[in-house]
């Protein structure tokens, strides 16, 4: 092709196509019309990589779309993505395998009492599907005129380099050069992966190196713990207060009976705390809870959420998944019926101190670069939400790049004034203990603790994996979860001949502490089974089953994993998630 | 300087099937719960053609994808365009929907005419480069229809194309192995069975497809002879959900349990003859030969059945007797009686088919005989068996086409099958399979002597070689059918007609289609589908010579090389044990499916044989002599093990007859666990050690 130099070049460049980067392309097409927005993302198609609750809080949207599309709540699929206002929002304690008390007069006693754990209350949202909402914003993104592109992976974030410098060739290391001053590190682009590899990666036929795309703004939009947001913040020294903490979400979509359906109700949220999570005293102890949600076509999304700091070397949340779903509460609802879909994502739950921010300036990203939605951690863990801060985030950044068209390097800084300004910052303010709180004290007394947690100062904790220890999970169910179904219901898919994009960094730690010690927790945790002991090793040994959790990186007890994007296209195909 | 134009489909996206994208009553997909993507072969003939420009070190070649459909198929030029495409056309009017393969082929002809003429400009060096079939037609009758109106060699199931000594060297499956040919000259038509290096789209280029113009070309632009429903030869008459698989499903926990299943099935096998899958209740009779002149119980659809018996009765009630006593006045008293039921031109329809006795095509039933070397592929047996069952309904003789070097010789063993008149085509140049010599020799032996049904049977070569021959001679044609009828459709005047049925989608529909504006009906059908009869030795029949002018010129192909597979193939053997892509690598199969091998031969004391999945083949895990499936071996044996096989529709067909299907896979969504007897969800690496231990104590 001819041109192609000049198609490798955008002035905007969002990396993921979820609800905050969507909401980015929005917001600068209607501020912005003029200059060319390009969205890329890893996943086969528009909403197949996201998944969550979930439970939207509209204002930002709204917000957004007002300005956008006038007469968009008119629309057939604005009808359709949000058609369940919540109006029963029901907080339940689960006590053993069968007892429920519903608690939802003590979060509201909390809201009246003006304590932050009150923002738990959910009246007025609503309760969507974030593939589907995906789908709808990138569709809007693309009328605007954005340029949204699914099925490119981008590996590598690439700063500063000579303009003079010769041509980057593949096999080298990106070249970049830091100034060392720490003020004026500029991104000129992103590599997308190089695709045609086989296993051993040598090269096939149709190898194709993955391109360099030029952009004079980089908006990192690429969800929790993304590949280039972690790779910019280790290059521009961007720093957290505290390590980012995580919670691993299990969701599966259940098609129930009418008469079930309609005994839950159309409207009703369930969150759950308690079993099998958590059982004061005697133990369990992970911060987490089950949720309930109805949707489209007779479905209820059950899911459990797990903080991953867990202890337990044998637990996996698939299992806590199963003992949910078999707790007599949930089990009336859903019994008998078929999973159609299911998934597992990882939340950020650090919150405002975990927040990535240069050290001197403060600024969310640097230079021409901002950190968006989950990439950044904007997830209130008092509301459990962080779609709405996501969008906003996007918002905000379309500000900060429209008003500083003529200079990039000003970006960040005004975009995390703006930030600051808006909603994001007070709501991750007033969270922004909760979640360290728990972790630092446990369930039992972290929770009390916590509803005071934004007055206390900041304290040291330690990342997820230091937490793994010896001590069984006490709830193990009898029969070993069916992975292989698991992983079928994502529809996860990748091309089988490339290299293994999860790497084992040390297998002589696998062999010499992690198994002996813990029986290597991989294989147990991850939901879609990647993991094995082959020939006396632990391997990767099935990556085409990957969902991009990364889970693994998170939660090897030794740091021992690491995961890259894999050839784009490839991963779960999540359809209403 | 070769160009290449790649003709690509939009389908939907048959993998992503769920229940709920079909109607049930009707059995029509509901176009809307499935998206629409490009057919995957398609896009392998796409990478394939880019292959191709590559490694004829020619890198001003062309390549221009073509496709014809609703305005919305831009979709797969833009995916072509972001890969390798240079130019695209999109071919699109109301006028040519609805088309058949024949109405498909013309114009896209048509449009490849136009394409040589005004955007190569060139001399006639070109390709025109297709996937083998499309994922919801399943026909595999298009491009050989397309070489046909341009008078091209077409160069089907490629796998793998070679430069040497400046031109194209292509492998290509054939019955029981590969075949390396060259095109005699160019252009050519090549069909793709498999091409494992896609095409990736770059950023850069998918940005530039969005902004790239489609060349849209309508009917007028095309001036095509054959168009949309009206210059189509076949119809379609009813669409309808496959039956229920008769196969038990069952899944079974554990190897130990499966390993008692599989020595209680071995010996009670045989104890309940196999049905035929092809199930005609009871044998057409001609309407001049019914104890009443008002029978009309042969109808094509029921509601037809119905409705005529609805009349016979009133006609009954009337005294009636004779269809010249139908005056209006008894029309009158009939609609009075009957008027719920039908209205009064559906009435006067009828009675005007009731009038008819005489069959509408006349002629013989033809089989077009496959062989090489003077052995009879067992498929044309089968359909000679099926001839003969068609023949006697319609009160007409049974005549097989031959076209060979030294044919005569076959004629006993034809005729001994059930056949009466064999057409012996007998030339020097016709010793081994050529596309264009035999369809020549073919139709011209048809349109001398014009049967009224022509079959052939669905193997590489006859769904080569049928669909080039019916296009020349101006037939409808319908694909691997599974069942054949002959029915009346009175009430369009249609007596004694081939109904032809389907499966389609990947099997999850059925379709019954009958021919239209042809003077034969013709169809291929699946080998070991139709039962042959018992060979009758004592039986007689007629051979007759047919002389056809074939030239040096008529031979399109040539042969370089054929390998058929090494080592004896037994698919007789009572056990078949295959592994498909599922097995990983080629030592895994190796060391699993000879493992269960050995324990089952062992412990049943059988033959037992190994099979393999097209995918298995292509991946070289064995030699494609063991291929089961429409592109290998239709086998029967009384257990068949599936390790890692997926089971799509064409690997299934070639397992019909197993008495009991076992399959092993790893995804609980794998097609196969709904058309198996007993299922083991696991992967195989585990599952087949643990099965042969369990064999070893049961």
């Amino acid at each position: 092709m001819a041109n192609n130099r000049d198609y490798n070049k955008v002035s905007v460049l969002i990396v993921g196509a979820g609800p905050a980067g969507l909401a980015s392309a929005i917001q600068l097409k209607v501020l912005k019309p003029e200059i060319d927005v390009c969205v890329i993302d890893k996943a086969p198609g528009l909403g197949n990589h996201n998944l969550s609750g979930a439970v939207l809080e509209v204002e930002a949207l709204h917000r957004l779309l007002d300005s956008a599309v006038p007469d968009w709540q008119d629309s057939e699929a604005a009808g359709d993505v949000l058609a369940r206002k919540v109006h029963e929002d029901d907080v339940m304690f689960f006590v053993g395998k069968k007892l429920a008390f519903n608690i939802f007069f003590v979060i509201k006693l909390a809201k009246t009492l003006r304590l932050s754990v009150g923002q738990m209350i959910h009246k007025g949202d609503y309760i969507v599907s974030i593939s589907k909402l995906t789908k709808w914003l990138g569709r809007l993104a693309k009328d605007l005129g954005a340029e949204v592109l699914t099925g490119f992976a981008a590996e590598d974030i690439i700063l500063d380099v000579a303009q003079a410098s010769s041509p980057w060739k593949h096999g080298q290391a990106c070249p970049e050069r830091s100034r060392g001053d720490g003020r004026a590190t500029k991104a000129i682009g992103v590599k997308l992966v190089d695709q045609g590899l086989d296993k051993e990666g040598n090269k096939q036929p149709n190898f194709v190196e993955g391109e360099i795309i030029n952009a004079d703004f980089i908006l990192l939009a690429e969800g929790c713990d993304g590949l280039l947001t972690e790779k910019f913040i280790e290059k521009a020294k961007l720093q957290r207060q505290s390590p980012q903490l995580y919670s691993v979400g299990v969701k599966e979509l259940i098609e129930v009976s009418s008469e079930q359906y309609k005994k839950f109700g159309d409207t009703r949220v369930v969150h759950a705390m308690g079993y099998p999570l958590w059982t004061p005293v005697i133990g369990p102890g992970m911060f987490g809870g089950g949720i309930m949600y109805p949707a489209d076509d007779e479905h209820i999304a059950v899911g459990v959420i797990v903080g991953a700091d867990w202890k337990y070397c044998d637990f996996n949340p698939q299992d806590a998944l199963t003992n949910f779903k078999n707790h007599r509460f949930v089990k009336k609802f859903i019994d008998g019926g078929t999973v159609v879909e299911a998934g597992a994502k990882m939340i950020p739950e650090g919150g405002y101190y975990a927040i990535p921010r240069d050290a001197e300036t403060g600024s969310i990203g640097k230079g021409n670069v901002m950190i968006l939605g989950d990439s950044a951690g904007f997830v209130n863990m008092l509301k459990i939400k962080g779609l709405h801060s996501a969008i906003d985030s996007g918002i905000q950044a379309a500000k900060a790049i429209a008003e500083n068209l003529n200079n990039p390097e000003a970006a960040a800084s005004r975009y995390t004034e703006l930030i600051d300004q808006s909603n994001i910052a007070g709501e991750m303010a007033s969270a922004k203990n909760f979640r360290q709180t728990v972790a630092k004290f446990g369930p039992l007394q972290g929770m009390p603790v916590s509803v005071l947690a934004s007055l206390l100062p900041k304290f040291k904790t330690e990342c997820d994996y230091e937490a793994m220890t010896i001590a069984p999970y006490r709830h193990k169910p009898n029969q070993e979860f069916d992975k292989d179904t698991f992983t079928a219901m994502a529809a996860t898919e990748h091309r089988e001949e490339q290299p293994s994009h999860l790497t084992i960094l040390d297998s002589d730690i696998c062999r010499t502490k992690c198994t002996p010690e813990f029986s290597s927790p991989c294989i147990t945790f991850c939901p879609a089974g990647v993991y094995e002991t082959v020939h006396d090793e632990v391997k990767p040994a099935n990556p085409s089953n990957c969902l991009h959790c990364k889970t693994c990186q998170r939660k090897c007890p030794f740091d021992n994993i690491r995961w890259t994007v894999p050839e784009g296209g490839g991963g779960p195909r999540y359809k209403q998630m | 300087m070769s160009d290449y134009i790649v003709l690509v489909k939009q389908v939907p996206d048959v993998t992503q099937i769920t229940d709920n994208a079909f109607d049930l009553e009707t059995g029509t997909l509901i176009r809307s719960r499935l998206a629409s993507v490009i057919n995957e072969l398609d896009s392998q003939a796409l990478a394939f053609a880019n292959q191709m420009r590559r490694d004829s070190g020619d890198k001003n070649g062309k390549i221009i994808a073509l496709t014809m459909g609703p305005p919305m198929a831009e979709e797969v030029l833009r995916y072509g365009l972001s890969r390798c495409a240079d130019t695209v056309v999109l071919l699109t009017d109301r006028t040519l929907a609805g088309a058949d393969t024949v109405a498909t082929a013309n114009p896209l002809a048509f449009a490849v005419r136009k394409i040589v003429r005004e955007i190569l400009k060139a001399d006639g060096d070109y390709y025109v480069v297709c996937g083998m079939q499309s994922v919801d037609g399943d026909t595999a009758q298009v491009p050989p229809q397309i070489a046909e109106e341009l008078g091209l060699p077409c160069i089907a199931y490629v796998t793998k194309a070679e430069f040497k000594n400046k031109r194209f060297e292509f492998t290509r499956i054939i019955s029981g192995g590969s075949q390396v040919v060259a095109a005699r000259k160019l252009p050519a038509v090549i069909t793709v069975a498999k091409y494992e290096y896609p095409v990736f789209a770059t950023f850069a280029a998918t940005r530039q497809a969005s902004r790239m113009e489609i060349i849209r070309w309508g009917s007028d632009d095309i001036q095509a002879t054959h168009i949309g429903v009206t210059g189509s030869k076949t119809t379609v008459i009813r669409v309808f959900p496959p039956g229920k698989s008769t196969r038990k499903c069952e899944q079974v926990g554990d190897a130990k349990a499966l390993a008692g299943l599989l020595v209680d099935q071995f010996k009670s096998s045989g104890a309940e003859a196999g049905e035929d899958a092809d199930t005609q209740t009871s044998r057409y009779t001609l309407p001049g030969r019914r104890a009443s002149l008002f029978d009309r119980s042969f109808e094509g659809t029921k509601k037809e059945n119905e409705d005529f018996e609805i009349l016979a009765g009133k006609l009954r009630e009337l005294g009636i007797t004779e269809i010249s006593r139908i005056d209006d006045a008894n029309k009158e008293k009939i609609l009075a009686a009957a008027g719920e039921y039908f209205h009064k031109k559906a009435l006067e329809d009828m009675i005007d088919g009731l009038q008819l006795t005489e069959p509408s095509y006349e002629g013989e039933v033809w089989v077009v005989a496959e062989h090489s070397d003077g052995t009879i592929h067992p498929a044309t047996c089968e359909l000679i068996g099926k001839a003969r069952a068609l023949a006697d309904s319609l009160e007409t003789r049974v005549g097989v086409a031959v076209a060979g070097c030294e044919a005569e010789p076959m004629a006993k063993e034809l005729i001994a099958a059930g056949a009466d008149n064999i057409y012996i085509i007998e030339d020097k140049l016709l010793s081994v399979f050529d596309p264009t010599a035999h369809r020549k020799a073919i139709a011209d032996a048809i349109s001398t002597y014009w049967p009224q049904i022509v079959l052939y049977a669905a193997t590489p070569q006859g769904r080569m070689l049928a669909p080039m021959v019916s296009y020349r001679v101006g037939c409808g044609l319908t694909a691997d059918c599974t069942g054949l009828d002959i029915k009346d459709s009175s009430r369009k005047g249609q007596i004694g007609i081939l109904l032809q049925t389907r499966p389609a989608l990947g099997g999850n529909v059925m379709a019954t289609i009958c021919t239209k504006n042809s003077k034969a009906q013709m169809a291929t059908a699946r080998p070991g589908v139709m039962k042959r009869l018992p060979a009758d030795e004592s039986r007689t029949g007629k051979v007759i010579k047919h002389k056809v002018e074939l030239s040096k010129d008529d031979v399109s192909l040539k042969i370089i090389k054929t390998e058929l597979g090494t080592g004896e193939v037994n698919f007789g053997a009572d056990v078949v044990v295959s592994g498909g892509k599922g097995m990983q690598s080629r030592d895994n199969y190796e060391r699993l499916v000879s493992a269960l091998c050995a324990g089952l031969s062992k412990k049943l004391d059988t033959q037992v044989e190994r099979g393999a999945s097209r995918a298995a083949v292509e991946q070289g895990f064995i030699e494609r002599v063991h291929q089961v499936g429409q592109t290998g071996t239709s086998i029967g044996p009384k257990i068949y093990v599936a390790l890692g096989i997926s089971g799509a529709i064409q690997h299934m067909i070639g397992i019909a007859n197993a008495e009991t299907i076992v399959a092993v896979n790893s995804d609980p969504n794998a097609p196969i666990f709904k058309q198996c007897d007993y299922y083991i969800v696991g992967n195989v690496e585990d599952t087949v050690p643990q099965l042969v231990k369990a064999l070893e104590v049961e």
